[in-house]
């Protein structure tokens, strides 16, 4: 069972997808003095997206201030990139979900368009 | 019998050759991959009508979440109750819409539509069975009371989510 779901994932990265993991990402000590940090790793496989914009929220979906690099970064087609969150000790019980979310680019026919949102779980 | 010696060394050495062994680690860590399958289209079977139902001249997007292990994710998926991109309107569109599955690898899926959460645009669907799940977004906006949607291009966003239980 395990090997057809492989297959199909490695597949998938032939198609257009979009990945965010770990699934349950670990806040860790950082070098600053009262910040934590966690490293997540996100893959674009979808040709219709550049661009993707990072958020982390409590358990009621509202915002938790966290720092990045760029909280909307961009990745090429089939790029795949490690990305460092850091976040306020003092907000380490706020945190629940840390998400990636794909930005669209309007153009076009009449259509609809997919927006893609993959959200981990904070331990 | 020095022969017999000399053999017997021989194979002890390629029996400890033999003994050599490696090892291959593997992880299976859960995870949760969206693929939009299929854009969405919207036909226009009468002046007041935008529908995405094919029997109505549209195309229904489709979204496949594809997750590694059970119970580990929930997928919420929103039709759209605005336009992206549109002409001028001057008048409310009506939206209404709905999700459902429209292919599964794995029969246990099944249940999936039974089982589903909807409140407003959104529905809920807790993906408790590893494999890929197709889901379908049908969505219909009526403009005005029996008014004219102007020319012009029409845009709409599906919202597909995967997150984390």
């Amino acid at each position: 069972m395990y090997r057809y779901l492989i297959i199909l994932l490695l597949m998938s990265g032939e198609a257009s997808a979009h990945s965010f993991v770990p699934t349950y990402p670990e806040l860790k000590p950082s070098y600053v003095e009262g910040i934590l940090y966690t490293t997540m790793s996100l893959f674009n496989a979808r040709k219709d997206v550049e661009y993707y914009e990072f958020g982390v929220f409590n358990a009621e979906w509202e915002k938790v201030p966290f720092s990045m690099q760029n909280k909307i970064m961009r990745f090429k087609h089939l790029e795949k990139k490690k990305i460092d969150i850091y976040i306020r000790e003092k907000d380490k019980q706020e945190v629940v979900y840390i998400c990636s979310k794909s930005k669209l680019i309007i153009t076009g026919a009449s259509k609809t368009s997919v927006s893609s949102r993959v959200c981990s779980k904070v331990k | 019998m020095k022969k017999l010696f000399i053999l017997l060394s021989t194979l002890g050495l390629a029996a400890s050759i033999n003994a050599e062994e490696m090892e291959v680690v593997g992880n299976v860590a859960s995870k949760c991959v969206v693929i939009p399958d299929t854009a969405g289209i919207y036909g226009n079977p009468t002046a007041d009508v935008l529908s995405t139902d094919p029997s109505d001249g549209g195309v229904d997007p489709i979204v496949r979440f594809d997750v590694i292990q059970a119970s580990m994710y929930k997928a919420k998926i929103s039709y759209p109750i605005e336009f992206s991109e549109s002409p001028t309107l001057n008048d409310i569109v009506n939206w209404t819409g709905s999700v459902g599955t429209s292919q599964v690898s794995d029969t246990s899926m099944s249940g999936y539509d039974a089982a589903k959460i909807e409140f407003d645009n959104v529905t809920e669907f807790n993906l408790t069975v590893a494999g890929s799940t197709w889901f379908k977004t049908e969505s219909q906006a009526d403009y005005g009371y029996g008014k004219a949607f102007p020319g012009g291009v029409y845009r709409a966003v599906v919202s597909a989510e995967c997150i984390a239980i």
